[in-house]
């Protein structure tokens, strides 16, 4: 019988590539826990670790799409500091090593494009889904195609309208429980406590409509507990139950988990509303269960930067870093935006909505830390301007005008390369760099973002700090006397004061200045906000003039994409009294951190690759990359 | 079970597999796929497949009727399929070529997924590679802070202290990485050369400004096979995995003539 002959082949083939095999431990425990105990830690958080919380790789229904073809073991590999080799083919690694990275591929359909594209064609015929065959035959076709076909996919994802096989999280279950597990153990393999960290995670990819509501969920365990669930699907889902999904994990297998949104510039106005997403008023359970599950939110990424919009911050000169093309319209732009609508999609003014609820409910739903992440889908977590390697792989660098290239995947009109931003990072104060430590610094906000560079941003609130306190140990105070970024200080009948470092980046640009954003809730009930300039260099000769800091210069030449440390200050520091402090008054203060201006990736893409910049995307060439810190609460006294 | 030496060489099982493979198809009629053969065989395994993806499609197992119409598609396009290889359509088309590319890579480098290295491999790929490992150096290290290079020069003569900045005053036995993270790449290259002793020295530039440095200590420890275990096994699966495809490439590249008309 032909059948028997045709195992035994097979069985001779898979005996000969198992020969070998040895009884070999690779991952030992302390790799596959939570960290807890695995090495010395500081006694206070001594050093802001670096990373990125929102990468895709090879297992993400679009990023395969898109072409990328690395897997988690790259981004691994990449992540902590190797070189590995891009999808398009060139060399590739980071300049300096990350120091932690949550791998966060989309939980609806994980590998299913992997799948879809690996599967023989009569597979795909018997599914009998001409949409599904035609994405099939496009993704086969060539790189190009391959991308309209996940542009629509995309699309008809915020439509509703995708192919049952993509769509049904049942259908899936079985791949997606192999690809999870296999990435577990893989982080697991990567976990190094002390060394590199390596967090379970996934994208939750909610968008009714083109409406961006998505979140990052990311784990503080090992395979040990995290192997007890699957990835929860965005898909027919709502955030409420992603939180409920979130605690029963928690209470099941005594592990931790927290989600963090993203985007929200794309969702037109759904992320932050004042009311319960069916518009009814919003409940102090659902408040409290939001403030809950997710303590943090991420600020600024690949697609634009979502902390404020000019036409909300008026008065705030350095808004609308980050917000050209993305202010247009949702995700798949299929909904245009309206001014009305930045309300609910914008950071600070969310901080702001929140003391208001705050005051109705008891609860704030919107108290939450600030960091910055890629969402790279390339497999490569990189925010840095001379090391862009695109949004996905059909923007990587072997693309050399992706710069000039309109976007327009599918329905995607109006937005362009250049609209692209490098990325950002996520900073974390931590005793040490483990799953359990970064983790919790994220859980208390004690993180901050940045749009790239590592400066080292420092803040402590309290009612006692004066100038004298550099001159002695003054993290140890700030830790024991008041508290960190993240933390709330109760209003004790008298203005609080921050005391505030911030370090440039040692291999990176210096600094223009430091500023508070304050944002209040006023005796009338009206929701302020106000940009106060803090410390910023040369302050000797670069005096106020009507209210306003000069301009700290601008020494880049846009010929070489290259500028000089000339101009701006190694550290900013200084000691600073809320000016406009009202008795009783619900607060929050965040610190912003200018550079000086530097070349964006664009002009280094024009400098390297000899291409030449549209007007509009020249213009836009030069930026003061910035960090923002979480904030620090100002509470009424109970 | 003990083998000889050359039946763990990834090339030997490389070969092999393929022969087998090749040898198989040739004998089972080629991917059960013979264009000239006008027979088409739905066994019991088929049949077993097919009702297999209806139901990670549908969720259940399908009725009788159900894998009667599956097996009818099955035919249907084996039929096509057949055709057109007869009529050559497989010929020149890129998507038929790429999955074909691909194909041939994925059994190149399959069995290296899945391999357990000895610990004997391990350790010979250990010393080959010796450099990415390193003698990890360290460094304990005082230093004083200064915003221009001439005020520094000036305090080294007079022994005045440095100017305030939120740096570590010391570090203990730190990693080159852990001394670039906080003071810059460049600066951390310089340390690793500057001299222990109990005298300042410098200065030292770094992304800050200038410092003068006195360095405590400063040890070359050779890495350890035991605690870099999970990380060179990693590193030699990787690696595993390229050098096949390559090496599986090469082999049946030497067959061929290629001719370039310039």
């Amino acid at each position: 019988m032909k059948r028997a002959w045709q195992s035994f082949a097979l069985a001779s083939i898979s005996a000969l590539v198992l020969s070998g095999c040895d009884d070999l431990e690779a991952v030992d425990d302390v790799q596959r826990g939570d960290g807890e105990g695995a090495i010395e830690l500081a006694e206070f958080p001594d050093r802001p670790y670096w990373g990125d919380t929102h990468l895709h790789t090879d297992n993400s229904v679009d990023a395969f799409g898109f072409g990328v073809r690395l897997g988690p073991e790259a981004a691994l590999r990449f992540a902590s500091g190797e070189e590995v080799t891009a999808t398009t083919g060139a060399k590739a690694r980071l300049s300096r090593p990350l120091d932690f990275l949550v791998i966060a591929d989309h939980s609806d359909g994980l590998g299913a494009t992997r799948r879809l594209y690996d599967a023989p064609r009569i597979g795909v015929v018997a599914q009998n889904d001409e949409t599904l065959l035609r994405w099939y035959d496009m993704m086969h076709e060539s790189p190009e195609q391959s991308q309209l076909a996940i542009a629509e996919l995309i699309t008809a994802a915020a439509n509703d309208t995708l192919p049952a096989a993509l769509r049904d999280p049942e259908r899936q279950r079985e791949a997606t429980t192999e690809i999870w597990n296999a990435q577990l153990e893989l982080l697991d393999r990567y976990n190094r406590p002390g060394v590199f960290t390596a967090l379970a995670g996934f994208e939750w990819t909610l968008m009714p409509d083109g409406n961006n509501l998505h979140r990052v969920v990311m784990f503080r365990d090992g395979s040990d507990r995290t192997s007890q669930v699957l990835p929860y699907p965005g898909l027919g889902t709502t955030a409420e139950q992603l939180w409920d999904y979130m605690s029963a994990y928690e209470e099941n297998t005594g592990g931790q988990a927290l989600a963090i949104p993203h985007n929200s510039n794309l969702s037109n106005g759904l992320m932050f509303e004042m009311t319960m997403p069916d518009g009814s008023p919003m409940t102090a359970e659902y408040a409290a269960k939001r403030a809950e599950a997710e303590p943090v939110v991420e600020m600024t990424q690949i697609k634009g930067d979502s902390e404020t919009h000019p036409f909300l911050s008026p008065n705030d000169e350095m808004a609308g870093f980050g917000v050209k093309g993305w202010e247009l319209g949702n995700l798949p732009l299929t909904a245009r935006s309206t001014p009305d609508m930045y309300a609910g999609s914008y950071v600070r003014e969310a901080l702001k909505r929140g003391l208001s609820l705050e005051e109705q409910l008891g609860v704030n739903p919107y108290a939450f830390g600030m960091i910055g992440a890629t969402d790279s889908h390339t497999a490569m977590a990189t925010g840095d301007e001379e090391n862009f390697w695109g949004k996905h792989t059909g923007n990587e660098q072997a693309n050399t005008d992706r710069a000039n290239q309109p976007q327009n995947l599918g329905t995607r009109q109006g937005r362009f390369g250049w609209h692209y931003l490098a990325g950002g990072y996520a900073a974390a104060w931590a005793r040490g760099n483990t799953r359990a430590e970064i983790f919790d610094a994220f859980q208390r906000r004690e993180v901050y973002a940045t749009t790239g560079p590592r400066m080292s941003v420092r803040v402590f609130g309290g009612f006692g700090f004066n100038e004298s306190d550099w001159d002695g140990d003054w993290v140890r105070k700030g830790y024991t006397q008041g508290v960190p970024m993240g933390g709330e200080l109760a209003d004790s009948g008298e203005a609080p004061n921050f005391i505030i470092s911030a370090l440039k980046d040692p291999d990176g640009a210096n600094l223009d200045r430091v500023q508070v954003v304050k944002g209040w809730l006023d005796a009338s009930g009206d929701l302020r906000e106000q940009v106060y300039d803090v410390v910023w260099s040369d302050m000797e000769t670069r005096a106020r003039s009507g209210g306003k800091v000069p301009a700290v210069g601008d020494t880049v030449d846009r010929a070489t994409a290259t500028y000089t440390n000339d101009i701006g200050a190694a550290e900013l520091r200084s000691v600073w009294t809320d000016p406009d402090y009202a008795e009783g008054q619900r607060a929050f203060y965040y610190v912003r951190v200018l550079e000086i201006p530097t070349p964006r990736w664009t002009l280094f893409d024009a400098a390297r690759f000899g291409i030449t910049l549209s007007e509009e995307a020249l213009a836009d060439s030069v930026a003061q990359e910035r960090a923002y810190t979480s904030p620090i609460w100002l509470n009424p006294s109970a | 079970m003990t083998l000889p030496g050359w039946t763990r060489e990834p090339l030997v099982h490389f070969l092999v597999a393929g022969a087998l493979l090749y040898a198989f198809f040739a004998w089972s009629g080629g991917n059960a796929v013979d264009p000239s053969s006008r027979v088409i065989e739905v066994g019991r395994e088929e049949q077993a497949q097919l009702a297999v993806q209806f139901e990670r499609t549908m969720g259940r197992s399908p009725t009788d009727a159900e894998l009667d119409a599956q097996i009818e598609k099955f035919v249907r396009d084996e039929v096509l399929y057949r055709e057109a290889l007869r009529l050559g359509l497989d010929q020149g088309d890129a998507v038929v070529r790429r999955r074909m590319v691909s194909k041939m890579d994925m059994t190149a480098s399959a069995a290296a997924e899945v391999a357990e290295p000895t610990v004997k491999q391990l350790k010979a790929y250990f010393k080959e590679n010796a450099a990415r490992y390193g003698n990890e150096v360290k460094v304990s290290f005082d230093q004083h802070y200064f915003d221009a290079q001439d005020e520094a020069i000036e305090a080294l003569r007079n022994d005045s202290p440095g100017q305030a900045i939120s740096l570590p005053a010391e570090m203990e036995e730190a990693s080159l990485r852990e001394i670039g993270d906080r003071f810059g790449t460049d600066f951390a290259n310089t340390l690793s050369e500057l001299e222990p002793g109990s005298r300042w020295q410098g200065p030292v530039r770094s992304g800050f400004g200038w410092h003068l440095v006195r360095v405590t200590d400063r040890s070359a420890g050779a890495p350890d096979f035991d605690s870099l275990r999970p990380r060179i096994e990693n590193d030699w699966r990787s690696a595993q995995i390229e050098t096949r495809k390559d090496r599986a490439f090469a082999i049946l590249r030497d067959a061929y003539r290629v001719e370039i008309d310039r």
